[in-house]
C-alpha cells in the first residue's frame, strides 16, 4: 500500500469538493483556483484559470511521502482538474497519488492535467495508482519538467481499469537529469490509449521507460512510447505486452527520434500470449487455470 | 495383495498429428518403485506428461486409471489433487515468479532440503543450473504430498555426489512413506541408488520389455543397445 488511509492525505478531493487539506511545514498546499489567485507566478503553469485540482509547493526537505487522493463518489461526475506540483532545488521527495472511483458503475469522467516542476537537483519518486469503475472515462495528461540534475522515478499502475483510459505523459529532461518511468497497464472490458514521450533536451540526460501491458477479456490497448533525443543523452524503451484472452488486442509502437549524433537511444518491444508450457507446468503443481494465469501475469508485471 | 495405483491401458497418443505412443500398457502398485528405460524420443516423457494430463497431447484410444478410477479426461490440477505428481525433465522458466511463490500456493507439507533454500527467492528455473532445476523439481513434487511421483530424467546431468543426495531425499521422503515411484531414465544411473521392483523398456512408443532384474536390463542395453533390446525376449518375465 502506498497510503495507509486517504484520511491522512495531504490533499483529498471527493467529486468537486475538497474534503481535506493537511498542510505540513515547508509545503504549501492549496486548491488550484486559490493558488491561481494567491501566487501569480503559477499562472504560466496553469495556463487558464483552473476550476479544481491541487497546488503543492515543496519548499523544504520533507521526511514523509506526500499523498493526494482524488475520488469520484457520486454518479455522472465530471472532474476537470488542473494540478501543479513544484519542488524547490535539491529537495528529495516522494509522492503517493491515488485517483479512484468509490463504486463500480458511477459513469464518472476524470480529466486531469498536471504539471510537475522538479527544480535543480531534485529527486522525486512519484507513485501513481488508479482504481476505477467499469464505466468511467479517465484522461490524465501529466507533464514533468526536470531541471538540471533532477531525478525522477515514476511508477504508474492501474489496479482496476476504467472503460476508457487515455493517458498521456510527457517528460522534459534538461542537463544531467535521469528518469525511470514504469507503467503497468491492465485492461479488462476497456479501451486504453497510452502515450508517453521523453524529450532528452539537455546534455547527459538519461531515461529508461518500461511499459507492461496486459490485455484481458474484451480489451483494446494502443500504446505509443517515444524518446526524442535532442542532446547527447541516453534512453531505452522496454515495452512488453501480454495477451491473456483471445478477445484482447494490443497495439504497441515504440518510437525513437534522434537529432543528435552523440545520443544513444534503443528499444525492445514484444507482444505475446501466455505460454502454454508455463500454464501446464503450474497446473501440474495443482493450481487451477485461473490461478496459474494470475501468477504468470503477476510475474510478467514485476519490474 | 497391494492395490494397483496407476494403470495405463492400451494408450495411444498423438502430438502434432504424429502418433507417439502406440498402445502402452503399464501398471504401478502402491509403494512400488518402477523404472522406465528407453532411448531418446522413444515416448517416455510424453507418457509422463500424458499421465499428468498435459492438454498438448491427444489421446486417440486407451485409458488411464488411478486408484481404479478413470482419469483419462481429468485436468492436470484434478490429477494432482488425487495424489499424482511429475518432476519435469526440462521445466519452463517463469519470469518474475519466485520458487517461494509457487511453494506458498502448492505446499501440503513442509519439506527440508538444505540445498533448496538458496533457490527460494530466485525466479523459478531462470538461470538455474541443471542440478538446481532438479532440486527445485524434487522440492515442488514432494511438497504436494503425493501418492505417486513420476521423475522424468531426474538423474541426467547430475554428478555422483548430488545424485546420492537426491536419492537419499527420495528414500527418506517417499520410499519410507510407501509412495509409488516411476523413474524415467535414459542412462539408468539413479537405479543403483533406488532399486526398482520392476523395469520397463520403451522403444518407438511401445513397451517392449518388463523385467525384475534392472541390472540385467542395464547390462543388456549397455552391451547391445536398444536396437538389440527390441528383439530380445528373454528379459521379459
Amino acid at each position: 500500500m502506498v497510503m495507509k488511509s486517504v484520511k491522512n492525505a495531504n490533499f483529498w478531493q471527493i467529486d468537486h469538493k475538497v474534503k481535506n487539506i493537511f498542510e505540513v511545514k515547508g509545503v504549501t498546499i492549496l486548491p488550484s483556483p486559490e493558488a491561481w489567485q494567491k501566487f501569480t507566478w503559477t499562472r504560466k503553469f496553469f495556463g487558464e484559470k483552473p476550476k479544481e485540482g491541487y497546488f503543492i509547493w515543496v519548499k523544504r526537505k520533507i521526511d514523509f511521502p506526500l499523498a493526494t487522493c482524488i475520488t469520484i463518489a457520486s454518479p455522472k461526475i465530471s472532474q476537470d482538474l488542473r494540478n501543479l506540483l513544484v519542488i524547490e532545488k535539491n529537495i528529495k521527495a516522494k509522492a503517493n497519488v491515488i485517483c479512484n472511483a468509490k463504486e463500480k458503475f458511477l459513469c464518472g469522467k476524470h480529466l486531469a492535467r498536471g504539471k510537475l516542476i522538479l527544480k535543480e537537483g531534485v529527486f522525486l519518486e512519484y507513485n501513481h495508482i488508479h482504481k476505477w469503475g467499469e464505466k468511467d472515462f479517465v484522461s490524465p495528461d501529466y507533464e514533468f519538467t526536470l531541471e538540471k540534475g533532477a531525478r525522477l522515478i515514476y511508477n504508474y499502475r492501474n489496479l482496476f481499469p476504467p472503460e476508457n483510459l487515455e493517458f498521456k505523459t510527457t517528460i522534459h529532461s534538461r542537463e544531467n537529469t535521469s528518469s525511470n518511468l514504469n507503467f503497468i497497464i491492465n485492461s479488462l472490458n476497456s479501451k486504453t490509449k497510452v502515450k508517453d514521450t521523453v524529450f532528452l533536451e539537455g546534455k547527459n540526460s538519461q531515461t529508461v521507460v518500461r511499459l507492461r501491458l496486459v490485455g484481458r477479456k474484451k480489451s483494446q490497448i494502443e500504446a505509443i512510447s517515444q524518446i526524442f533525443a535532442e542532446a547527447p543523452g541516453k534512453g531505452h524503451l522496454d515495452c512488453q505486452g501480454l495477451l491473456v484472452d483471445k478477445t484482447a488486442k494490443i497495439s504497441l509502437i515504440p518510437q525513437l527520434v534522434c537529432q543528435n549524433k552523440e545520443a544513444q537511444i534503443t528499444h525492445e518491444a514484444s507482444i505475446g500470449k501466455i505460454s502454454e508450457e508455463e500454464l501446464t507446468y503450474l497446473r501440474m503443481r495443482g493450481l487451477s487455470e485461473k490461478e496459474a494465469i494470475d501468477l504468470i501475469v503477476s510475474g510478467f508485471l514485476k519490474l | 495383495m497391494r492395490e494397483i495405483l496407476l494403470k495405463v491401458d492400451k494408450l495411444k497418443v498423438e502430438g502434432n498429428g504424429k502418433e507417439i505412443l502406440k498402445g502402452v500398457n503399464l501398471q504401478i502398485k502402491r509403494g512400488e518403485i518402477q523404472a522406465l528405460l528407453g532411448p531418446n524420443a522413444s515416448g517416455k516423457s510424453t507418457l509422463a506428461q500424458v499421465i499428468l494430463g498435459n492438454p498438448k497431447y491427444k489421446i486417440t484410444s486407451g485409458k488411464i486409471l488411478f486408484k481404479g478410477k478413470e482419469i483419462t479426461k481429468f485436468s492436470p490440477e484434478k490429477r494432482v489433487k488425487l495424489g499424482m505428481a511429475l518432476a519435469w525433465q526440462s521445466p519452463p522458466k517463469i519470469k518474475g515468479v519466485k520458487l517461494s511463490q509457487i511453494l506458498e500456493r502448492i505446499s501440503r507439507r513442509e519439506i527440508e532440503i538444505e540445498e533448496a533454500k538458496s533457490l527460494f527467492e530466485r525466479e523459478v528455473n531462470l538461470d538455474f543450473s541443471g542440478g538446481e532445476k532438479k532440486i527445485s523439481e524434487i522440492l515442488q513434487t514432494l511438497s504436494l504430498n503425493p501418492k505417486l511421483v513420476i521423475f522424468d530424467e531426474i538423474d541426467s546431468g547430475l554428478d555422483i555426489k548430488r545424485l546420492e543426495k537426491i536419492a537419499k531425499t527420495i528414500k527418506r521422503e517417499l520410499i519410507k512413506k510407501n509412495v509409488s515411484i516411476l523413474l524415467i531414465t535414459h542412462g539408468g544411473q539413479i537405479l543403483n541408488y533406488l532399486k526398482p521392483d520392476w523395469t520397463w523398456v520403451m522403444v518407438e512408443g511401445k513397451i517392449i520389455c518388463k523385467a525384475k532384474d534392472y541390472k540385467k536390463v542395464l547390462r543388456t542395453i549397455k552391451k547391445y543397445g536398444y536396437e538389440k533390446c527390441k528383439k530380445c525376449q528373454f528379459l521379459a518375465d
